[in-house]
């Protein structure tokens, strides 16, 4: 199993460490509840290293990522984010990103750890006559994110003044610890935060100043635990669960993250626009459950007591006080309508809600 | 946390152990803390009857669901009420007050053979 470079400082802070796509990740250090009321009052800091830097330069950089997703990147400012996903023939999703113009002819892109050589393939399959240069630099650097209201204090406290912090979906490079550092202000937690690239050599070094300065803000480690019950609350997808080659963007609800009317051609446009057009054989819900019992990725769902669908993640929401989940249904339902959730030979109720579980404070583009 | 005294622990992390001619059994320590935060503890009802080996209840932590096993073939005669309303009391500790069920058994003596004392599991788990 791979490890991070801050892995001998999970061990320190007492890590309990599992499998993630191939990684040994820190799944929770105090407790998760523990770790996620954290974030949301306070911060949290996580390793997310496994995550995959590639680079795209070259001429035809645009042309070339205009083809590859349904979003529209010539809108993309220098040092601008944009979610996006990579689309197959059948518009499924190969996987969600981030990318970021860092200048004309030069992009980053996000993309998930268990995913990073499905994406590079697939980049490089489809480079074609394309004058371009992809660069998977996922080995070299290292992904700190720094989440929570409290975050923009303790990037302060670690020497970036908040006047030369990058704004909500802004990437910029910044000198600290001797060395020009990617920071960008996104997240994966619906807090404001940032998420820090670095090179492995310096990683640790960067962990422990970070954990230092923010001290006084009640700064705490947070593992892959509360990361997935802070991403459920704000209705974020999770590459394997909510996303997969046979979703399309339209199913799982991320409409908003497509441009609808792109001229230019991308991979999967048929089915995208056919979908926009005429409606998707599956939909994304959010649901809350009626009691105690949590709704787990791969249960079935039921409507009227027929099988109508299943689970993509369920758990407990510390933060809203019930079991909330996301799942699949071929049935058009509404808010307040009730599901069902075939729960270990048992069917337990649920009630369609809004996928805006909390109030995010990540906006503000 | 005190560890009962003829504490008799499985393989998959069930104890057992008798009191008053009943047999009162739940998790160790070890599974809990494997588990993490505990949220939702699910018990079957009085009355119902169970062999060795067999699921008997479920317990979910924030991360993952678990299955309960019967470390002894045995009746239900009672089921702790008070942590299926608190579930997270098993984090603070899951011996005690916090045994799961209590079963009558006529059996315990063929069926604890390849049970372990609670050293012998310490042992065996670290």
């Amino acid at each position: 199993m791979a490890k991070t470079s801050l892995y001998n400082a999970h061990i320190k802070a007492g890590a309990k460490m599992v499998d993630f796509a191939g990684w040994e990740m820190p799944v929770q250090y105090k407790g998760i509840i523990e770790e996620h009321n954290n974030v949301r009052n306070n911060a949290g800091l996580f390793d997310v290293s496994h995550m995959g830097e590639i680079f795209v330069s070259g001429e035809d950089s645009l042309k070339y990522l205009q083809m590859l997703v349904p979003q529209n990147i010539e809108k993309l400012i220098d040092k601008k984010a944009i979610y996006c996903q990579f689309t197959n023939q059948n518009g499924g999703i190969i996987d969600d990103l981030f990318i970021y113009k860092l200048e004309d002819n030069h992009y980053l892109l996000i993309v998930n750890a268990s995913r990073i050589n499905d994406d590079y393939n697939w980049m490089i399959k489809n480079i074609n006559n394309f004058n371009v240069n992809v660069e998977n630099k996922s080995d070299i650097y290292s992904m700190l994110a720094l989440q929570g209201p409290k975050a923009a204090d303790i990037l302060e406290a670690a020497g970036i003044k908040k006047e030369y912090q990058p704004h909500t979906m802004y990437i910029k490079e910044i000198k600290l610890l001797n060395d020009n550092i990617l920071i960008s202000r996104t997240g994966y937690t619906g807090e404001d935060g940032f998420e820090i690239i670095v090179k492995n050599e310096k990683a640790e070094e960067l962990w422990n100043l970070l954990l230092e300065k923010g001290k006084p803000f009640n700064i705490m480690p947070v593992g892959l635990g509360a990361r997935d019950t802070l991403r459920l609350e704000a209705a974020m997808s999770l590459y394997g669960n909510e996303l997969d080659e046979n979703t399309t963007p339209v199913e799982a609800g991320l409409v908003w993250s497509l441009d609808k009317n792109k001229t230019e051609n991308y991979i999967g446009k048929d089915v995208i626009f056919n979908q926009l057009q005429n409606g998707a054989p599956k939909k994304l819900i959010g649901f809350k459950m009626q009691d105690r019992a949590i709704a787990r990725h791969g249960y079935d769902i039921y409507i009227n007591n027929e099988k109508s669908g299943y689970v993509t993640s369920g758990c407990v929401a510390p933060s809203i006080g019930c079991n909330i989940g996301l799942g699949y249904i071929d049935k058009k339902l509404n808010i307040n309508d009730t599901i069902q959730i075939m729960i270990r030979g048992r069917l337990f109720n649920a009630v369609i809600t809004s996928k805006n579980f909390i109030k995010k404070h990540n906006k503000g583009n | 946390m005190t560890v009962h005294e003829n504490i008799l622990c499985s393989k998959s992390h069930e104890y057992v152990y008798e009191e008053n001619g009943n047999y009162n059994i739940g998790l160790t320590d070890y599974a809990i803390e494997q588990l993490g935060d505990i949220v939702f503890v699910e018990l079957p009802e009085i009355g119902t009857s169970y062999t060795k080996g067999e699921i008997f209840g479920t317990i979910e932590s924030v991360k993952a669901a678990s299955e309960i096993y019967m470390p002894i073939s045995g009746t239900v005669t009672a089921i702790n009420e008070e942590l299926i309303e608190k579930p997270e009391l098993l984090n603070e500790s899951s011996f005690e007050d916090a045994w799961l069920i209590k079963v009558s058994s006529n059996t315990f003596d063929e069926d604890n053979k390849d049970l372990i004392d609670y050293d012998t599991y310490k042992e065996e788990v670290e």
